[in-house]
């Protein structure tokens, strides 16, 4: 049975301008000990997926209208916040992207780790903090147990990142979710970082799901890989099937999209980026068709693109997407300009 | 470095389905910051309630005394002339002759309180309007220029603050009228001198503020001299700032102008103010309170309004929840 | 130092030992300077006419203060800065002000730099307005122009920035530096905010206009792909001090400082067949510094 469940979740934010179907019917699954990516750009609806599965979506405007999440098997859309609260930090744990703000400032780091082992262990104050200088060595800050009582404005980015992955480990989750961990960060700490998420990983065995904008921290991190676009899964592979082969319109665009750090000089200088016209659509009133078909280059006009909604399927074993116009069977450049 | 994603994960509020597709595409969104602000105070049911009392009051004490004199309209109820002596009628009590009772020369309060209303009002908007003026002279100055200048009269200003306020006041208005008497701009001049401080020191933290932005440095990069980045680009960026502050100042101002007529050192009787209506009232209110109670009544609720106004139009004009 | 009136071999700009210290300061009545800190320690380049420098570091190298030395938006501690042909350190405040039409930028922030208040028209009408340059008429008409050429729609010069998505936001920028004609643009991290697809476009934009216009740019970012795909010659900087400069080609492939190659190790690339040898290559470099130093602290 796998870790986690996530089948057709729908989470829907009811606001004045009307209803934003955030998040439209999303399914995976995740292995233990594996890491899953989701990709996409702002307002594709991945942190609110993440948000969903660990109940902390703010209640009254967001709403899961639909789907469930299965941890372990038990539903965690149906547990009450206390029940929840259970899950939080001991079970799953999740860490976010602006390491300045998601530490308390007027506490020291010592005391908000010890506090979540606290809130879910049943030892003792002592054994909280060498359970504390523990993890801070693990994550590798130097000086553990004298940088225990220092508050979070004396740590470096980098490092209050560390610090909120040992809060994050400290009662050994099962999975952890990361959002946007290495945003914030300086190239050269996001890979120090990335680095210690994997060892950390397979020493715990434990499963991630690391969302991001970012293809290169993709490839380098995740086992299997979904692909969101406005609200829905647009694509679904393991990591290399789909970086290989890219099947949806939006995933290769996004893949042309990037500037190339490696390649020819001369093609690199003179280029162009594929460049995707045009916005995400609006969430309110969604395309009733393909929602990439605005924006797509392959989209037929008038035909199945604007009439029938594209479902997932397996265009090869382990490899999913949604669109009418996959790579794979697209005979010749059959590019049309859409109006 | 922070990668700011501001197009929020967390939708607000969905931008409008755009029709046209230019290379950039249409506005996504068409409400001015003004629609937006107005549409969030509205939605504070206290200070929209409080906007509402405070243009009644206005209105009452414009209208009140004025409009008895236009015939055919309140022919059937009484001259209420707030300066009719009448001794017979002294302390009458609550009637539909006088709503508000009399005082101890029989002159209608109802009518009274209104005039009163007008001179308290106006000193109180006056006196905040110069507030404004010589605080957003001198907070701007101070916070554009900074560096030694800012400080040094940042420093003046602390000090200054060590001034106890009515006592400052007082003594101003001995200054400015020697003759005994005061008039209604000495008040005005008196209270704005002792109270000017604090709005110097709002408009020289928005200034601070604002300057950081880049868009103070591209009109720098651009070329423009300081006076134009002064006046179109902070200063027009402080009026949400401003207009708040004027909510903030009049409640200070008309209370100071009605404790400083109640101990007599301000406006003296018979010219009528919230706060000399109230010294009368003092001799007697044990067995008439109402000539006591009615001004300081008013007094209360107005600046109770203007508190939730000032705070309806803070969370109105938020820029934190302007954007998004 | 003399002022050069012509600079040696055609570079449009050439920056010289460039220094910008900020004082630490220290004590509540009086201030005592205890310190500095040195955010550009001895800076050295050249730009040549027409050809892109991409100026790179992670954040506190000084790439973005460099960038305002030049412009003097920020005044620099010390050092020289040449540009066509002037020394900007000893200009007069008219004459600098006139060398403004020659040199522009665009910022990082499509929020922050577009003035709340003022019209989308009158924002990119600015810089003419302050230079006197044409009539009410013709600005308006400019401004659309601009707006065109920046592929924004020009119908829209009576709304709002705060209307406008973020690459919108940006599009907008773009018009008011190109507003004025100048011949060099410092670009300060102008895609960093923005979605990858809507990067795509500005960059393209960026290029397009280079061409057409034959503007020179300072390329300014800390994303190691953009600046590789925007630049012909690259420029270093590690905390205040440039550590490599040379072409993209050389800085790439060959490059001689440790720490950009330690910084070209860490740039994520999205082929997960080269990232597993990436992956390899940065522990070999982390071993290898990790024994030099005799053990160092993680940032």
């Amino acid at each position: 049975m796998a870790l986690l469940e996530v089948n057709d979740l729908k989470t829907h934010f009811f606001t004045r301008e009307g209803v934003v179907q955030a998040v439209d019917g999303v399914s995976f699954t995740l292995e233990k000990g594996k890491t899953l990516g989701i990709v996409g750009e702002s307002g594709c609806g991945k942190s609110v997926t993440a948000l969903s599965i660990m109940g902390l979506i703010p209640k009254p405007p967001a709403k899961i209208v639909g789907g469930d999440v299965l941890f372990d098997g038990k539903d965690l859309t149906m547990m009450s916040e206390g029940q929840l609260q259970h899950v939080r930090g001991n079970e799953i744990a999740m860490i976010f992207q602006d390491p300045m703000t998601s530490l308390n400032p007027t506490l020291k780091i010592g005391t908000q780790i010890t506090e979540t082992i606290l809130a879910h262990k049943d030892v003792s104050k002592q054994d909280a903090r060498k359970r504390a200088v523990e993890l801070l060595q693990e994550v590798g800050i130097p000086r553990a147990a004298e940088r225990l009582d220092d508050y979070p404005h004396r740590f470096s980015g980098g490092m209050r990142q560390r610090v909120m992955i040992a809060i994050a480990l400290s009662c050994s989750p099962r999975l952890l979710i990361a959002d946007e961990p290495t945003t914030a960060l300086d190239v050269t700490i996001q890979a120090q970082i990335l680095d210690l998420l994997d060892e950390l990983r397979q020493e715990h065995e434990m499963a991630m799901i690391l969302i991001t904008h970012d293809m290169g921290v993709v490839a380098e991190t995740a086992d299997d890989v979904i692909i969101m676009y406005a609200g829905q899964i647009v694509e679904k592979a393991s990591g290399f099937e789909l970086f290989d082969n890219p099947e949806h319109p939006y995933t290769e665009a996004l893949l042309g999209a990037l500037p190339q750090l490696e390649g020819e000089e001369h093609e690199i200088r003179e280029g162009r980026l594929t460049a995707i016209p045009g916005r995400p659509p609006d969430l309110v009133n969604p395309p009733e068709a393909c929602r990439f078909a605005a924006r797509c280059p392959y989209s037929d006009s008038g035909d199945t693109c604007a009439t029938v909604e594209p479902q997932l399927r397996e265009i090869r074993p382990g490899h999913w997407v949604r669109t009418a116009h996959p790579a794979s069977e697209r005979s010749g450049e059959r590019e049309t300009v859409n109006a | 470095m922070a990668v700011d994603r501001r197009e929020a994960a967390i939708p607000v509020a969905a931008p409008p389905t755009t029709t046209t597709e230019h290379a950039a595409g249409a506005a996504i969104r068409q409400s001015s910051l003004w629609q937006d602000a107005w549409r969030r105070y509205m939605q504070n049911k206290a200070a929209v309630a409080s906007a509402i009392i405070f243009v009644i009051i206005c209105l009452y004490c414009l209208l009140i005394p004025g409009f008895w004199k236009i015939p055919g309209i309140w022919t059937s109820l009484k001259d209420y002339d707030p300066n009719a002596v009448d001794f017979s009628a002294s302390y009458a009590g609550f009637s539909l002759d006088h709503p508000f009772s009399t005082d101890k020369f029989g002159r209608d309060l109802f009518a009274r309180v209104a005039v009163g209303g007008q001179i308290s009002i106006a000193i109180g908007f006056a006196a905040t309007f110069m507030i404004l003026v010589i605080g957003v002279v001198y907070g701007s100055i101070s916070g554009f220029l900074g560096g030694k200048v800012d400080n040094g009269m940042m420093r003046f200003l602390d000090a200054l603050y060590g001034l106890p306020y009515l006592p400052f006041a007082i003594i101003t208005t001995q200054i400015l009228s020697p003759s005994g008497s005061v008039s209604v701009w000495t008040m005005v001049v008196a209270l704005t001198i002792a109270s000017w401080f604090t709005a110097a020191r709002v408009v020289r933290g928005q200034v601070i503020t604002l300057k950081e932005n880049d868009y103070v440095r591209a009109a720098k990069a651009v070329g423009a001299r300081w006076y134009r980045v002064l006046a179109r680009h902070l200063l027009p960026n402080t009026l949400g700032i401003l207009v708040i502050a004027i909510f903030l100042e009049l409640p200070g101002v008309v209370l100071g102008e009605a404790f400083l007529s109640f101990i007599g050192l301000g406006i003296n009787p018979p010219t009528a103010s919230w706060g000399s209506i109230a010294q009368d009232g003092r001799e007697a209110y044990r067995l008439h309170p109402e000539v006591l109670f009615i001004p300081c009544i008013a007094i209360a609720t107005l600046v109770l309004c203007a508190n939730f106004i000032a705070d309806g139009l803070r969370d109105a004009l938020d820029p934190r929840t302007r954007e998004s | 130092m003399s002022s050069e009136t012509a600079s040696s071999n055609g570079a449009l700009l050439k920056v010289d030992n460039l220094e910008k210290h900020f004082p630490i300061k220290r004590g509540i009545l009086w201030e005592r300077t205890v310190g500095a800190v040195k955010a550009v320690d001895g800076v050295t380049f050249e730009v040549a006419k027409g050809e892109t420098l991409g100026l790179v570091g992670e954040s506190g190298s000084g790439k973005s203060t460099t960038g305002y030395c030049i412009l003097q938006l920020v005044k620099p501690t010390a050092g020289s800065i040449n540009f066509m042909g002037k020394e900007l350190m000893q200009l007069g405040r008219e004459e600098l002000r006139r060398m403004r039409r020659e040199m522009q930028i665009v910022f990082q922030d499509p929020y922050a730099s577009l003035d709340p208040r003022m019209t989308v028209g009158g924002i990119v009408a600015e810089p003419l307005e302050v230079h006197g340059i044409g009539t009410r008429r013709s600005r308006g008409e400019t401004v659309r122009r601009l707006l065109d050429i920046v592929g924004f729609n020009p119908q829209f010069t009576n709304r709002y920035p705060h209307e406008f998505s973020g690459g919108q936001r940006q599009r907008i920028g773009v018009a008011r530096a190109l507003a004025l004609n100048p011949k060099l643009i410092v670009c300060d991290e102008p895609v960093s905010a923005l979605d990858v697809s809507i990067q795509a476009q500005i960059l393209n934009l960026l290029k397009d206009l280079q061409r057409d216009f034959g503007l020179t740019y300072l390329f300014i970012s800390h994303d190691l792909a953009v600046v590789r795909t925007m630049s012909d010659r690259i420029a270093v900087m590690n905390q205040g001090k440039l550590v490599e400069v040379g072409t993209a080609e050389q800085v790439f492939h060959e490059p001689r400082d440790e720490y950009t190659k330690a910084l070209f190790a860490a740039v994520p690339v999205p082929d997960p067949h080269r990232q597993r040898e990436r992956k390899a290559e940065r522990a070999r470099l982390r071993k290898e510094s990790r024994a030099a130093a005799g053990g160092t602290a993680p940032a």
